[in-house]
């Protein structure tokens, strides 16, 4: 396997740092997150970022077309950003399954969105083995292996004093040709990952949920639920969004931005119907949607056991404890 | 259509109707003067003033230069367009979503059912019929508002639509209206007076006109398969990424608004 000691990695950075814009995982004020690669910064490799890359592809807000409306008349400009080639390098197994998930959402079923494409195809993938796993870790009982990434173009693995790579696409190949000079041949084995203190059983869960619309366990399940939308901002597959705009004077722009599911606005018709007016409906239609609705329309979970959203919820709600209150529910 | 589906083209809106005191008819065309582009019955479009913001509306009619889309005045987007005049230029995008089951509907007798606003949508349907009246068995339309003044696309519905040959329209209001010599009723207990055999039916009106149309159909020995309807959700997309207009893993937007009463039953009820 190609390898490079660890007190070196900052090499190999900088010199893909040329080549193509790199992102990797910084501590920011205590908050983990991707950022463009800065030489003399440290990079945070000991455990997942708080915030997931989601947004290298897609953006909290992103604008879509200028415009100018004076008198009657209307002009439409297209914000077309031509996105240069970028490498994220860090990203675990949970989160590059994420993108997966969003790749089936803006690139399949009809229409591709343009704004993502533009980033994800000029974008390759660089995994990162988890060796520690949190407490709040579950991305194998979703059927991913923390040490192997699906959709990666390289695999990193922790081989103690060095960092080893392994190709998994022909881009990765040519990655690791291109950067050849600064690896080197080891003999070393990876450490494994940690036992994961958290695990739950899916198996079945998809197909019995389809029972359970007017299940009882949603009004348990969401009493204690806030609202706030944290679980979906911070989740790395959530991708609904808003379009709206901004006006100053004649001139002004469309933008869109991440929305939740969980707000009461987000499906209120102008008319004033609301299809999910209480947090019941809202809480039943986010956990449907991870776990059932999903995996009916494109064949996945759309959870990938990251952990972030229990690890942060102010009041405690653990999908995977409502898994398992669904695994325990009676259905008729 | 523009290359990047989120973003609009120019439009232009050649022409207002002022079908009720508070809906509008909008004739929108491209500023080069063509159709913006050429949606099936029952399709929808996105339109903008980009200045007051974006909504999808049914696709009540088109010509061979332009759309009608008919709007109702409820909120930010809907009030901005009623103030406009003609020569207002927009944005409009589209068309988005599966429109009726033209293959299907082809040869059968048809039960046209709508409510307020409602025939909007269906008025793309009755026209494409008429159009093409020798593909269609009989066609009946019962169509009711509040009031006199609340029925939309009166010249349709009392001067261009009964001279089509076999075609009946029945029109009613909610409550008796001095100089209304037509029938009082609500919608639903109409069509059941009506006494109509079984056939492919089309409805679309207010929620809870859609709930008691549906009651007096099965009463009557309706298929479900065969009562057809359109819904409304929120949308910001139109092509099934944003998220908010699902019924469960489906998306109006893309799989919908149209819909068969069998379809609808294997969904969750949360439209």
């Amino acid at each position: 396997m190609l390898a490079i000691e660890k007190k070196r990695l900052n090499e190999l950075l900088r010199r893909m740092n040329r080549d193509f814009q790199v992102y990797v995982p910084y501590l920011e004020n205590g908050t983990g997150k991707f950022a463009p690669y800065q030489e003399e910064r440290e990079l945070y490799l000991e455990m997942n970022t708080l915030l997931p890359p989601k947004d290298i592809f897609f953006p909290q807000t992103e604008k879509m077309y200028k415009f100018r409306a004076a008198g009657n008349e209307l002009e439409i400009e297209e914000i077309a950003e031509q996105k240069e080639k970028q490498v994220v390098f860090g990203i675990r197994s949970c989160d590059a399954f994420s993108i997966d998930c969003l790749d089936k959402v803006f690139l399949s079923r009809g229409y591709e969105d343009a704004f993502y494409k533009n980033k994800r195809e000029n974008t390759l993938l660089v995994g990162l083995a988890c060796t520690a796993v949190g407490d709040t870790c579950f991305c194998q009982s979703m059927g991913l292996n923390p040490q192997e990434a699906v959709g990666v173009d390289l695999q990193v693995l922790d081989l103690g004093a060095e960092w080893g790579f392994k190709a998994r696409t022909a881009a990765g190949q040519e990655l690791l040709a291109k950067y050849g000079d600064v690896l080197h041949e080891t003999g070393a084995s990876p450490l494994p990952a940690e036992e994961f203190k958290l695990k739950v059983e899916v198996e079945g869960v998809p197909e019995k949920l389809s029972r359970m619309f007017d299940h009882p366990v949603w009004e348990e399940v969401s009493r204690k639920c806030l609202g706030c939308a944290l679980c979906t901002y911070l989740c790395p597959t959530c991708h609904c969004f808003d379009v709206s705009g901004k006006v100053k004077g004649e001139e002004g722009y469309r933008f869109r931005c991440w929305d939740s599911c969980m707000f009461s606005e987000y499906t209120r018709m102008a008319g004033g119907h609301n299809p999910r007016p209480t947090k019941k409906e809202r809480v039943r239609n986010r956990f449907m949607h991870k776990l059932s609705y999903f995996v009916e329309r494109y064949g996945q979970l759309l959870c990938t056991g990251c952990g972030r959203c229990l690890a942060k919820c102010p009041v405690n709600m653990d999908i995977t404890a409502v898994i398992r209150k669904i695994k325990e529910a009676e259905v008729e | 259509m523009n290359a990047n589906p989120l973003v609009p083209i120019r439009g232009r809106i050649i022409k207002i109707v002022q079908e009720t005191p508070d809906v509008k008819t909008f004739h929108v065309s491209t500023t080069g003067g063509e159709k913006p582009f050429a949606p099936k019955p029952g399709q929808l479009a996105m339109l903008s003033l980009p200045q007051a913001g974006e909504a999808m509306f049914s696709i009540t009619s088109q010509g061979p230069n332009h759309l009608e889309l008919a709007i109702k005045e409820v909120g930010q987007l809907t009030g901005a367009l009623h103030q406009v005049e003609e020569g207002q230029e927009c944005g409009i995008r589209g068309p988005y979503g599966n429109g009726f089951p033209l293959d299907y509907l082809k040869g059968k007798d048809l039960l046209f059912i709508g409510g307020g606003i409602g025939l909007a949508p269906v008025r793309s349907l009755i026209n494409h019929c008429i159009e093409n009246r020798a593909e269609f068995g009989k066609m009946y339309v019962v169509y009711g508002a509040r009031s006199v003044a609340d029925l939309v696309f009166k010249e349709d519905l009392f001067e261009n639509w009964p001279k089509v040959e076999n075609m009946e329209v029945y029109t009613t209001i909610d409550r008796p209206e001095e100089g209304w010599t037509g029938h009082v009723a609500f919608v639903p207990a109409y069509v059941e007076e009506l006494g109509f055999k079984p056939m492919t039916t089309i409805t679309c009106g207010p929620p809870i006109m859609i709930k008691f149309v549906l009651q007096a159909l099965a009463r009557m020995g309706f298929n479900d398969a065969d009562v057809i309807t359109t819904l409304e959700m929120r949308m910001k997309c139109g092509i099934g990424k944003c998220g908010r207009c699902n019924i469960g893993s489906l998306y109006v937007c893309l799989d919908g608004p149209v819909f068969t009463l069998e379809q609808l039953k294997k969904l969750p009820p949360e439209y």
